[in-house]
């Protein structure tokens, strides 16, 4: 690939370079200038409605587009003159003429372009006496989004992700002028597993989701930067928890899970399924140990961890290869591969290592791959072959560990709780409650992805290390430290596993 | 200085078909640009002629050709804009009664001279019948194979789509046109990349005025020095100018540019009717903005209209008599505008109803000096802020009105 060409501009007296076919917007951004924006979105086509980012050009005569404008060599910006601040007062209050200002009620209230920037480029009083147009505050335009048309400023961000993203088209603007409205045509209503990238991108609180809805407000949010889990694509998140006030019983803690850019993977969007992961992260979740189907009182999961040592250690060393038997899952991290590895692989030496994986669903043409596990390639550097067991593979078994639910996914239940009644031990460390739970003598509650550091190799190969977005409850171990706990126990040292 | 009495159109409603067209040398100037010029010797001619586009904006019409890149691989297109609906205008109209002919006759010369093999004439949907009958034109002339394959034994072939608009104003506006024609919205685009390199369908497009159209096989047939000395030097041939309002003859005059506007009002028009006086006068169309009685010396091209700050757009000129009230003036106005906002950009939007919605309560409610100087201020800004001309076009004339008749105005919301 050739070089791209580079020209150098001066935005507000700094000098600025920015490859050839940058826009204002874009070059103004790296020199860490903000032009205020509604409509322009980096992989949307430029549409230049909202004209919130006129700026002054030197040797134009009128305030350009700085979402249009492609940098030249030798252009002079100003972006905070006189005459851009007054445009900018102009189109904000033109805006807000229209608005119902219920920020009190509105769920963009604290990450609303339109307060922000009423914040630095407005606070004027609105001279707005006459009566503002009333329409409809909740139009449901499917997939559990609503649509309050009087907060919209008709930036079609939302029209043209549909367009141009998914390629689905359901909005579309109706009517003319004033009586302009974004709306689905009838009976189509948005229907796509692109949905809740709608919410992100609306610079109002026009489009909002029933799932966040009235439940929390912007500020209170911790934002955390996570991969998610839910397919082998491993698209960059945010998981958005509230923390800091105390949180009852089963409260949740993670209020959505939104889309983070990441230009190697998922651009800007993240799919429905993957968002509808922040339910993944807090409902049906272990929070203690629990022996056969009772909650364990008392003791923390190292000491109960200490049985399952011992079960182990009960098996004579040259029969453990095959006595213990061990099923792992692509979930785990890359470093918790390794700790696997040297444990079961290096330390005990075992032989019936297997794999149990979500199955894999039907992808679609953006970015949910059929894999819907996250670290398959992972398991794959790892050294590790990712094979199911055959149910008549656990005759003989004598301790049997579990990681992840997902046997269930692959046997009958019956079939396997007849194949799980001839192995005497059995454990089963899994993030959430389930049928399997009721088949094994206890079972540990560990980490969701979300709570752990690590990393997962995604269907590309490329390698992503995250760190713990939200704090696991008390009680929850991760899967490494209750294999690192677990080594200790059988007196085994890990230091030489490197998850690299 | 003898009168040169050549006609852009005929006197009569009667003869546009082809025969009659024919008889009157039609179709001489196409045949004589393709088959013994050169596309570049025929933007040459245009050039030289210094035709400004009639539509309203006032932009040399040659230049705009020279503009779309002689050569690419994919298709070109020309389009006429016949969305003829500017308050106050319908010359264009008149020149789809009486010489659709002469219409395709310079649709013809253009896309030869630009590299089109298809054109299309999007007319205003309002203009149901006339389409119908340009329609029929085009079925003529294909018929004579004046379009279609091979014309006049040349390898130039050109076929020509009528496409009936739906009655929006903002589908004058060519890039709004554009995506009207390609069965989208009638919105306009950002510019740039302007229609002459991405235009229809993605393709190099050149969007010109009926008029301007009209005017090519005259160019082509008489030369460009003729059409140089028929207006004026920077400004040539002739203008339909539309009269309306407080005349005793209303109707379309061609007249050379720069006719002072008394006098085509005066004395073409015949001058107010008895006991009626001129209070105002729109000169170019309802988005020029207006002039005082007093202001009406003025020699009726692009230039001068511009300097006394009003334009000439296009050439309709509305005479409104004494004893019209202002406020009247300015209500229509912006409703008008308001009206038809296609609501894509914020300040055309929000600021057009904006400023209805203050002028209702003023008619309403009464107001003050206040009201009148908030309207200025929502007019300035929409003014030079919008996604397309419309925005100018809404804004000027409110700012021209409230500022020349603001005793009037104030006088009438006193209450």
């Amino acid at each position: 690939m050739s070089e791209t060409k580079r020209v150098t501009l001066a935005i507000d007296g700094l000098k600025v370079e920015a490859a050839e076919g940058t826009n204002v917007i874009q070059a103004a951004e790296q020199a860490g200038i903000a032009i205020p924006h509604f409509c322009y979105h980096p992989a949307l086509e430029i549409e230049g409605n909202c004209r919130m980012c006129l700026v002054e050009i030197q040797g134009l005569p009128k305030l350009e587009l700085a979402c249009s404008t492609v940098v030249r060599e030798g252009m002079v910006v100003r972006t905070a003159s006189d005459r851009v601040r007054e445009a900018r007062k102009d189109v904000l209050e033109f805006l807000l003429a229209e608005h119902p200002l219920d920020c009190p009620i509105c769920d963009k209230a604290g990450e609303c372009r339109l307060q922000d920037y009423y914040d630095l480029h407005g606070l004027s009083a609105s001279r707005m006496v006459e009566p503002r147009e009333h329409r409809d505050k909740l139009a449901p335009i499917g997939r559990g989004l609503v649509l309050d048309r009087e907060r919209c400023v008709l930036c079609t961000r939302c029209v043209r992700f549909l367009r141009r993203v998914t390629g689905t088209g359901e909005l579309g603007v109706f009517e003319r002028g004033l009586r302009s409205e974004v709306g689905i045509q009838e009976g189509s209503p948005v229907d796509n597993n692109y949905s809740g990238n709608l919410v992100d991108i609306c610079p109002v609180g026009a489009i909002t989701s029933v799932d966040f809805r009235f439940k929390t407000r912007a500020w209170f949010l911790k934002r955390k930067p996570s991969v998610c889990p839910h397919c082998s694509r491993g698209c960059a998140v945010t998981v958005e928890s509230v923390e800091g006030y105390p949180l009852r019983r089963s409260e949740k803690r993670v209020y959505r899970v939104t889309a983070r850019e990441n230009p190697a993977v998922n651009g800007f969007w993240i799919c429905d399924v993957g968002r509808d992961g922040r339910h993944d992260i807090d409902d049906g979740r272990h929070a203690a140990v629990s022996e056969k189907g009772a909650l364990v009182q008392g003791p923390s999961w190292e000491s109960a961890l200490a049985g399952v040592a011992a079960a182990m250690r009960s098996v004579p060393g040259p029969e453990r290869a095959g006595k213990i038997a061990v099923v792992l899952n692509s979930r785990l991290t890359c470093e918790e591969l390794a700790l696997a590895k040297g444990l079961f692989v290096t330390g005990l030496g075992l032989g019936k290592i297997f794999f149990a994986d979500r199955k894999s669903g039907p992808p679609d043409s953006l970015l949910l791959t059929s894999d819907r596990m996250p670290n398959a390639k992972g398991v794959l550097d790892a050294g590790f072959t990712a094979r199911l067991p055959g149910l008549g593979e656990l005759a003989g078994v004598e301790v049997l560990l579990v990681f992840g639910p997902y046997l269930l996914e692959h046997f009958g239940e019956a079939d396997l709780a007849r194949a799980l009644s001839g192995v005497p031990s059995k454990y089963l460390f899994a993030a959430h409650t389930g049928p399997l739970d009721r088949l094994v003598d206890a079972v540990f509650p560990v980490a969701h992805p979300a709570e752990k550091t690590g990393t997962y190799v995604n269907i590309e190969g490329i390698r992503q290390s995250f760190a713990r977005a939200v704090r696991p409850c008390p009680g929850v171990a991760t899967e490494g430290a209750i294999l690192t706990c677990l080594a200790n126990s059988l007196g085994l040292s890990l230091g030489a596993a490197d998850a690299r | 200085m003898a009168e040169d009495t050549v006609r852009l159109l005929p006197s009569d409603d009667g003869s546009w078909r082809l025969e009659d067209y024919l008889r009157r040398g039609g179709y001489g100037a196409a045949r004589k640009a393709l088959t013994s010029m050169t596309p570049k010797d025929v933007i040459a001619e245009v050039r030289k002629a210094g035709i400004r586009g009639r539509g309203g904006a006032g932009f040399p019409a040659g230049m705009k050709w020279a503009f779309v890149p002689p050569d690419v691989s994919g298709p070109k297109y020309l389009c006429v804009n016949a969305d003829e609906g500017e308050p106050g205008t319908f010359k264009d109209r008149l020149i789809l009664v009486r010489a659709p002919h002469q219409l395709l006759e310079g649709v013809i010369i253009a896309s030869f001279a630009v590299g089109v093999r298809t054109a299309f004439v999007y007319v205003r949907g309002e203009y149901e019948r006339l389409a119908l009958r340009l329609e029929e034109a085009v079925a003529e002339a294909r018929a004579a194979g004046y379009l279609g394959p091979r014309l006049f034994g040349t390898e130039f072939g050109l076929d020509v789509v009528v496409h009936h608009g739906a009655g929006a104003y903002i589908c004058g506006e060519e890039t709004a046109l554009l995506e009207s024609l390609e069965g989208r919205r009638g919105q306009p685009r950002v510019k740039p990349p302007f229609p002459a390199t991405v235009g229809l369908f993605r393709s190099p497009t050149v969007v010109n005025n009926v008029e301007t159209i009209a005017n090519i096989p005259q160019i082509l047939a008489r030369g460009a020095d003729w059409f140089l000395g028929r207006g004026l030097p920077k400004d040539s041939g002739t203008r339909l100018f539309g009269v309306s309002g407080a005349v005793r003859r209303p109707g379309v005059y061609e007249l050379p540019m720069g006719t002072p506007l008394r006098t085509i009002i005066e004395v073409h028009a015949g001058g107010p009717p008895d006991g009626k006086r001129i209070k105002a006068v729109i000169p170019g169309g309802l988005s020029a903005p207006i002039l005082k009685a007093e202001e009406i010396d003025v020699a009726m091209d692009f230039d001068s209209l511009a300097h006394i700050g009003s334009m000439l757009g296009s050439a309709g000129i509305v005479v409104i008599p004494d004893g019209t009230p202002m406020l009247d003036v300015l209500h229509v106005t912006a409703r008008f505008y308001a009206h038809e906002s296609c609501g894509k950009c914020t300040p055309c939007r929000i600021g057009t109803s904006w400023i209805l919605k203050t002028i209702e309560r003023l008619r309403r409610e009464g107001g003050g000096p206040a009201d009148f100087d908030l309207i200025l201020r929502l007019a300035d800004g929409i003014k030079a802020r919008t996604l397309c001309p419309l925005g100018d076009a809404a804004a000027l004339p409110i700012l021209a009105l409230v500022s020349k008749f603001r005793g009037e105005l104030e006088q009438a919301v006193a209450r």
